[in-house]
């Protein structure tokens, strides 16, 4: 087994046997894992903010800080190794918010609904996910069986 | 003795900032101060010298010719960058412990901690504010209150969580309901027996609530957003997790906009991997107990 990391602002993707995704501490960030189950194939990744219109350079330099330059990044990455897109199989995770938070800079929640929207242009369903809330989360996807799973203060479940 | 005066008594005896350290901070109350009076007191360290040398010549930094003297370290990295470096690396040794009851690693207080500091200064900048001396500071110490409190959240810890969970109260509101005190409080007395400025006294103290200072300031708006961010970024987060509240007023007073704030959000993952590449290069000094 051999643990691929993804930090903040990373996008990965594997079809090496034995190879576990995972990334830690989502907060207002949301991790997106794709997986394709004929090919045994799996992609992550962890974006920090909705849209890249507030930095086109950072976003040249580091796509996957951003849900709208980063998730198409993510899904040519799962095309260009063959993937196809009436089997992958997408879930998400983080989105969190402090408390009495509303709508005041909720980056999370931002980050969520362009997510939606890009998933729906592209005509890709969310399978499973576990957004909102106060909670930090730890998202894990494994490549060989795309068992998918959050850990959290409320435990670990799979998604 | 109550748990509250157990905690208290341990605040007199942590170990107090070096020598060094202080005689910085004590500089800042200067508007005035220059680059030849921090030299002239870093001199004297030759530990810290050759660390603020490495970090000047740092590959990262890209510069070809080697400085040889602090003064030619000032001229390249400039006044302010030095006098970061000096207190964050004589306090290091410090923050890089793992602190029990919230589970934190030794990287992770001290890269939370980092990252507040990075994104307070950040946000200064947006704002257009003045230049505030002790943003940077405040901003690296004001969970310090964790390394003291920790042990006495780890005996209480399923007491505190669950109280957080059934009332959806905020973290520090559930310490202060079981302990007695919250980590900011235990952080501002530290910082008052070690004779902070009174401003970095006060944005330690109220960083989860800035209301609760008499007079709120631009200081502890500042340190309370740049840990909101830095808590919803996931950068260093323990077992309390992101259980705290986002004051509007420090919104409104600082007029923060969704623009900046994403904007500076942005920002702060490149100056943290500045630092964490500068940072590299500067080998942890034996802090405590040096002086």
């Amino acid at each position: 087994m051999s643990l691929v990391v993804l930090g903040i602002s990373e996008v990965h993707v594997s079809k090496m046997p034995g190879d576990i995704l995972i990334t830690y501490s989502l907060g207002s960030c949301i991790g997106v894992t794709m997986y394709d189950p004929e090919l045994k194939l799996g992609g992550m990744i962890h974006y920090m903010l909705p849209l890249s219109k507030i930095s086109p350079e950072k976003a040249a330099a580091k796509p996957a800080m951003f849900a709208d330059t980063g998730v198409p990044v993510l899904l040519k990455k799962m095309y260009k190794m063959g993937a196809a897109k009436d089997r992958l199989v997408v879930k998400v995770a983080g989105g969190s918010q402090l408390m009495d938070q509303n709508k005041v800079f909720n980056i999370g929640e931002r980050n969520y609904t362009v997510l939606r929207k890009i998933l729906w242009k592209n005509n890709i369903l969310i399978n499973s996910e576990d957004v909102g809330g106060n909670l930090s989360r730890t998202l894990r996807l494994d490549i060989d069986t795309g068992l998918t799973t959050v850990k959290s203060s409320r435990g670990v479940q799979e998604l | 003795m109550n748990v509250k005066d157990q905690i208290i008594d341990k605040i007199s005896s942590f170990p107090t900032l070096p020598t060094m350290a202080n005689k910085l901070l004590g500089l800042l109350n200067d508007p005035d101060v220059t680059g030849s009076q921090i030299s002239q007191i870093i001199q004297y360290d030759p530990a810290l010298t050759a660390n603020l040398m490495k970090a000047a010549n740092s590959a990262y930094l890209g510069h070809t010719k080697r400085v040889s003297s602090i003064s030619e370290a000032f001229f390249r990295l400039g006044t302010k960058w030095i006098f970061q470096m000096s207190v964050s690396s004589l306090i290091y040794s410090n923050m890089r412990r793992p602190v029990t009851g919230y589970d934190l690693s030794g990287e992770d207080l001290w890269r939370h901690s980092m990252a507040v500091a990075l994104m307070s200064d950040i946000l200064c900048k947006h704002l257009n504010l003045k230049e505030i001396g002790l943003i940077f500071t405040s901003g690296l110490l004001h969970d310090m209150g964790k390394i003291i409190l920790g042990e006495f959240v780890s005996d209480s810890f399923d007491e505190i969580e669950a109280i957080v969970e059934k009332e959806k109260v905020p973290f520090e509101e559930a310490e202060r309901r079981v302990l007695g005190i919250d980590h900011a409080e235990v952080g501002g007395l530290t910082a008052e027996s070690w004779k902070f400025p009174a401003t970095m006294v006060e944005s330690i103290r109220w960083h989860h609530n800035p209301e609760g200072a008499g007079m709120p300031s631009q200081a502890i708006d500042l340190i309370h957003i740049a840990d909101a961010v830095c808590m919803m970024q996931g950068l260093g987060i323990g077992k309390d997790g992101i259980h705290y509240r986002l004051n509007e007023g420090s919104i409104t007073r600082l007029n923060i906009t969704n623009q900046i704030m994403e904007t500076a959000t942005s920002q702060l993952v490149t100056a943290l991997e500045e630092v964490d590449n500068i940072i590299k290069e500067i080998p942890a000094v034996e802090a405590v107990g040096r002086s």
